[in-house]
């Protein structure tokens, strides 16, 4: 009868990660999450399942191209490195706009570290080798900044910070800073956006999976429930 | 009784387990002894499905075998690389190879046979039984199939009310011999 409930805990969290998955499916830059579980056993008598832990699917996601004034992509691994404040994190989501005070920044508030686009530019560009670019009336093609990327020694130990953002943790290891557009390395892709990595049709049989176990051991409950009720009625009055 | 309830702890385990990575599921094999029916488990032997992941040090077994995980065997392949290359399930356990916990950098690859190459150089092999092989990207579903189990959850229930009713009707014998085959009219 435990052994049952452990397996309907295990689907409750399964249910759960895929749930997450599937609502942000359409999230530009979002990484799929999916739990690990294990047998529970004592000697030969099975107690059932736990959760072993759960980690990021930081796959590649597909690139497609977009209509916003300034989104980009990392065709590769790394992240883009945002601020806000003083406080830093690491996203692969590259939605940016352009402000008044010429940072780009994010629908959270985060902005684009280490990039300013100058009051005068009619045009911005990211190239490959994550140089920007702009057009201001006197000179076309100036370029005013280099987009740096951050890399990680273990990136699904990244501690996550709502759907797109990510924060340095022990188990990711600190950010290295690099420059993307090295051959064979990641590079920029200007105009395009990364979807997210979420297979839909994947998501929705692992959801009709988990219901199918959560009610199969629901049942299970049930028959351990009436053993015990039988085994109550062997005494006859 | 007995078995039929050791039956349903086992139907129960299994599904329990049937999202599971790398389980197997556990069969019973009821045989009649001096003590009356005795119930033994093991585990079956056949393969799950593979599914790929993308992950690189994701690892299914095609075959018979067990990784060596800190100090216990498990197939559920589901590994990563820490921060200090150390290769990990999702509880930081290591991974071991023929040569002692595998530490390797980003760009190593596991090959079928278990050879786990770093940079060109080939640095140890994670033991597998003749015949065995390895996927990397992959994992080993679980071998666990709810319709299966939840039929052997309505046999064992079954079984146990006849068994139930078997005894109540023993019962029943008895209390005649006793009460009323002396019985003097």
């Amino acid at each position: 009868m435990y052994a049952a409930a452990t397996g309907m805990a295990a689907q409750q969290t399964q249910l759960e990660i895929v749930a997450d998955n599937l609502a942000n499916a359409d999230v530009a830059g979002f990484k799929g999450a999916a739990a690990t579980f294990t047998e529970v056993r004592a000697g030969a008598i099975g107690l059932g399942t736990t959760v072993l832990g759960r980690h990021a699917l930081l796959a590649q996601g597909k690139l497609s191209r977009s209509g916003g004034p300034f989104d980009i992509a990392i065709d590769g691994a790394g992240f883009f490195i945002v601020e806000r404040g003083s406080a830093r994190a690491y996203t692969r989501n590259g939605e940016f706009a352009r402000q008044a005070d010429g940072s780009l920044r994010n629908a959270a508030g985060w902005n684009l570290a280490g990039v300013r686009i100058p009051a005068d530019a009619l045009a911005a560009r990211v190239e490959r080798d994550g140089r920007v670019v702009v057009d201001t009336p006197e000179q076309r093609g100036r370029p005013v900044a280099q987009l740096r990327l951050a890399a990680f020694a273990a990136p699904e130990g990244l501690r996550p910070l709502g759907a797109t953002l990510f924060a340095q943790s022990e188990a990711s290891g600190p950010a290295r800073s690099f420059v993307p557009g090295a051959r064979d390395g990641p590079a920029i892709a200007f105009g395009m956006l990364e979807r997210s990595n979420v297979s839909i049709v994947e998501s929705m049989m692992q959801i009709l999976g988990a219901q199918r176990a959560y009610e199969a051991n629901a049942k299970g409950i049930q028959a351990a429930d009436e053993m015990l009720r039988i085994a109550n009625n062997l005494h006859r009055s | 009784m007995r078995a039929a309830r050791a039956q349903l702890d086992v139907a129960t385990h299994n599904l329990a387990n049937a999202v599971s990575d790398g389980f197997r599921r556990l069969v019973t094999r009821v045989s009649l002894g001096a003590g009356g029916l005795a119930v033994r488990t093991e585990a079956a032997t056949e393969q799950g499905a593979i599914r790929p992941t993308d992950r690189p040090f994701d690892l299914a077994l095609l075959g018979p075998g067990a990784f060596r995980v800190g100090d216990h065997a498990t197939r559920n392949g589901a590994f990563s690389r820490d921060r200090d290359g150390w290769v990990v399930d999702d509880r930081r356990r290591r991974l071991h190879g023929a040569c002692g916990a595998l530490r390797v950098s980003a760009g190593a690859a596991i090959a079928a046979d278990g050879t786990v190459r770093d940079g060109g150089r080939i640095v140890d092999r994670i033991p597998l039984p003749a015949g065995t092989h390895l996927q990397s990207g992959a994992l080993e579903t679980s071998t666990v199939n709810p319709i299966g189990e939840t039929l052997a959850i309505l046999t064992a229930q079954r079984a146990f009310e006849t068994a139930q009713k078997t005894m109540l009707a023993i019962d029943g014998t008895r209390e005649k011999a006793a009460n009323d085959v002396v019985r003097l009219k």
